[in-house]
């Protein structure tokens, strides 16, 4: 009896907290909170928490090989949850220009991007960047989260004022912090709200949204977005991270789906969903790309992209041009996916992008739900508070272009199964 | 150790966003607001109505701010801490009482308030000086037993307090953005920039049938 008590109270451990709870701890020594953490961390680990970063031994494919978290087997399992959205980073003529790099270049590019960093395929790479999105120019940072905190920090200042949806991935608000503007958040894509806050500000004012939301994967509202901060003498930039090479007609992004590339003032994007590689770029005028060339702290404090990545993502962007079909393809599959989690009653909430959140809305068995279905073959991962709010709970899927319908099939079945037998759908 | 215990038929909280420059200028020094965003801050608001104590039965309303809270080696983290910078309570037995073992800054005349349940919801209604100074009303989501640590803060004239205290009882908490506050302009809501308190709370906590116990009051050195 005594045992079973002490079981109850060590589990309340793991459920009465949540990573919010480890954040904020006052006290004599920045080291106080580790021993609270560690105290819940054991519990949470085998709870679920092992299912974030377990290890893959294969490329990022449609299957890949899984090291599971608890039990250290490796599993194939179909993944459902790499950002590799057009199949593109295990592709040969990927492989083999990062092959020939390596062999030309080296392994890393030795030197900042303005001092001895800058290669040949550097330039090259930001020439074909900024003419895929038929911009003037475009600059490269080293990631994604580099490119929006260097590129925030560069144009904006203490005094100014940053509105940032509230949904806004963290290098979004990295930046804002960075630049030490004030920083005013809006209700997730309202465009309502965004007018009640952008009025009667004075000063640089910068909206900030992203093409689509990766949570949610529902996609900005643009055109309302770009009508208030206008009327308002806002600036605004769209991260594409998860649009470009995806969305309108010539894959540029969200901005060029609603027919706004000219309205939107700055464009940023990454390397590392669509083309499966890794890095963040800025396209603009020649002016604006100059002066984050100058004043863009995160990049020039960073080594340049490292050569064989650079060719590989050259590669990669030679076939998101060459190819249009894979886009089709990518939207076909999101297509069926929509479909048969409606006929099966899934909810995927407000979603209409390759990003598909099946909401389980039970912090409490999320985790349940993502082990039974990783055990019947599928690798995705669950998401749960604080990354959403409480009882919004979900596992996140990323369709690719390289999933046959024979993949999408057997998941739509797997996770319809494990959802009825947890009572989270009909 | 002795305990204190107030019973609750129902406690119902808010948490809204609101500016943080507007929470440091409630805070005194020492203590720093919890963050929701960067520059976003949390004003609560929490009203009780209390069944027994050594006072007596009483409403109570206190408005505050989410701190950070004090984390020491081997004790139990609280799930969260905060500063109530003004309490108001039904009864001047209770206000005393308030007063003289906790430190806590009051609304120095009695206030209404009134609970009125409406299906799944719940609303607080308080008035001070025969007018309405604040309505908030809760919605719930799921009921589970629990007991949750909290600390709260309180400064009075030179000297900084701690309190711990437990929450016993059954809880709904949840952020599907149903409540709802109403702040009146009204000198009990000065300490505010009322038009940048955001309405909706994008948590709202509700517990009933249950009891909130203080440890003994800890005085502190430094705040």
């Amino acid at each position: 009896m005594e045992a079973a008590h002490k079981k109850e109270e060590r589990k309340s451990v793991f459920s009465d907290y949540d990573y919010s709870n480890f954040y904020y701890g006052a006290g004599d020594d920045p080291v106080n909170l580790l021993g609270p953490f560690r105290e819940w961390y054991q519990e949470a680990k085998p709870n679920g928490y092992y299912l974030y970063s377990e290890p893959l031994s294969s490329a990022p494919a449609t299957h890949v090989q899984v090291r599971n978290g608890k039990t250290g087997a490796v599993h194939d399992l179909l993944n459902l949850a790499s950002y590799n959205y057009l199949g593109i980073s295990y592709r040969e003529e990927v492989k083999q220009a990062a092959i020939e790099a390596v062999n030309k270049y080296g392994l890393g590019a030795s030197g900042s991007p303005i001092l001895s960093g800058t290669f040949d395929i550097h330039e090259e790479l930001a020439r074909e960047v900024a003419s895929f999105k038929a911009k003037d120019a475009a600059i490269l940072f080293p990631t994604g989260y580099s490119a929006n905190v260097g590129f925030i920090s560069s144009i904006m200042r203490s005094g100014d004022t940053i509105f940032c949806d509230q949904y806004s991935h963290a290098s979004i608000v990295d930046g804002a912090i960075l630049a030490k503007s004030k920083t005013v958040f809006f209700r997730h894509n309202n465009p309502l709200d965004l007018e009640r806050k952008l009025g009667g500000v004075r000063g640089k004012k910068l909206v900030v949204v992203e093409g689509v939301y990766s949570m949610d994967g529902d996609v900005c509202v643009l055109p309302e977005i770009v009508d208030v901060a206008k009327r308002h003498g806002a600036r605004v930039l769209i991260d594409e991270a998860h649009s470009t090479f995806l969305f309108g007609a010539n894959g540029r992004g969200v901005a060029e789906h609603f027919g706004l590339d000219q309205e939107v003032d700055f464009h940023l994007g990454t390397f590392s969903k669509s083309l499966g590689g890794q890095g963040g770029f800025v396209c603009g005028g020649r002016d604006l790309i100059d002066y984050v060339n100058a004043f863009g702290r995160s990049r020039f404090f960073s080594c340049n992209l490292a050569p064989p990545l650079v060719a590989g993502l050259r590669a990669g962007l030679a076939i998101v041009e060459g190819e249009p079909e894979l886009r089709a393809k990518l939207w076909s599959n999101v297509a069926y996916m929509r479909r048969r989690f409606a006929e099966e009653g899934i909810d995927i909430g407000k979603s209409t992008s390759q990003v598909m959140p099946v909401l389980v809305n039970n912090d409490a068995k999320v985790f349940a739900v993502a082990e039974k279905i990783q055990d019947r073959g599928l690798y995705l991962q669950p998401v749960t508070y604080p990354a959403v709010p409480k009882h919004k709970s979900r596992l996140r899927i990323s369709v690719s272009a390289a999933h046959t319908e024979e993949d999408l099939e057997q998941a739509v079945r797997v996770i319809a199964s494990v959802l009825r037998e947890e009572g989270i759908c009909r | 150790m002795s305990l204190t215990r107030y019973g609750y038929r129902n406690a119902i909280s808010g948490f809204f966003e609101f500016p943080t420059d507007n929470a440091r200028r409630i805070l005194p020094a020492g203590l720093e607001p919890v963050e929701l965003h960067h520059g976003t801050s949390i004003f609560s608001m929490t009203v009780f109505d209390f069944t027994e104590s050594e006072v007596g039965a009483y409403g109570e309303a206190v408005m505050s701010v989410i701190v950070v809270p004090l984390v020491k080696p081997g004790e139990r983290l609280p799930k969260s801490a905060f500063y109530p910078y003004l309490v108001a309570t039904t009864t001047r037995a209770a206000r005393e009482h308030a007063i003289e073992r906790w430190h806590l800054p009051h609304w120095m005349e009695d206030v209404e308030i009134a609970f009125e349940p409406q299906g799944n919801r719940l609303t607080a209604k308080v008035a001070a000086d025969g007018a309405p100074v604040a309505e908030m009303a809760v919605g719930d989501y799921s009921w589970n037993p629990v007991s949750h640590l909290y600390q709260s803060f309180m400064r009075d004239g030179d000297k900084s307090y701690l309190a711990s205290i437990t929450m016993e009882g059954e809880q709904s908490e949840h952020e599907e953005e149903t409540g709802r506050v109403r702040l009146h302009e009204h000198a009990f809501n000065k300490d505010l920039a009322v038009s940048e308190v955001y309405d909706v709370p994008f948590r709202e906590i509700w517990m009933r049938n249950g009891a909130q116990t203080f440890q003994p009051l800890v005085q502190l050195e430094t705040a």
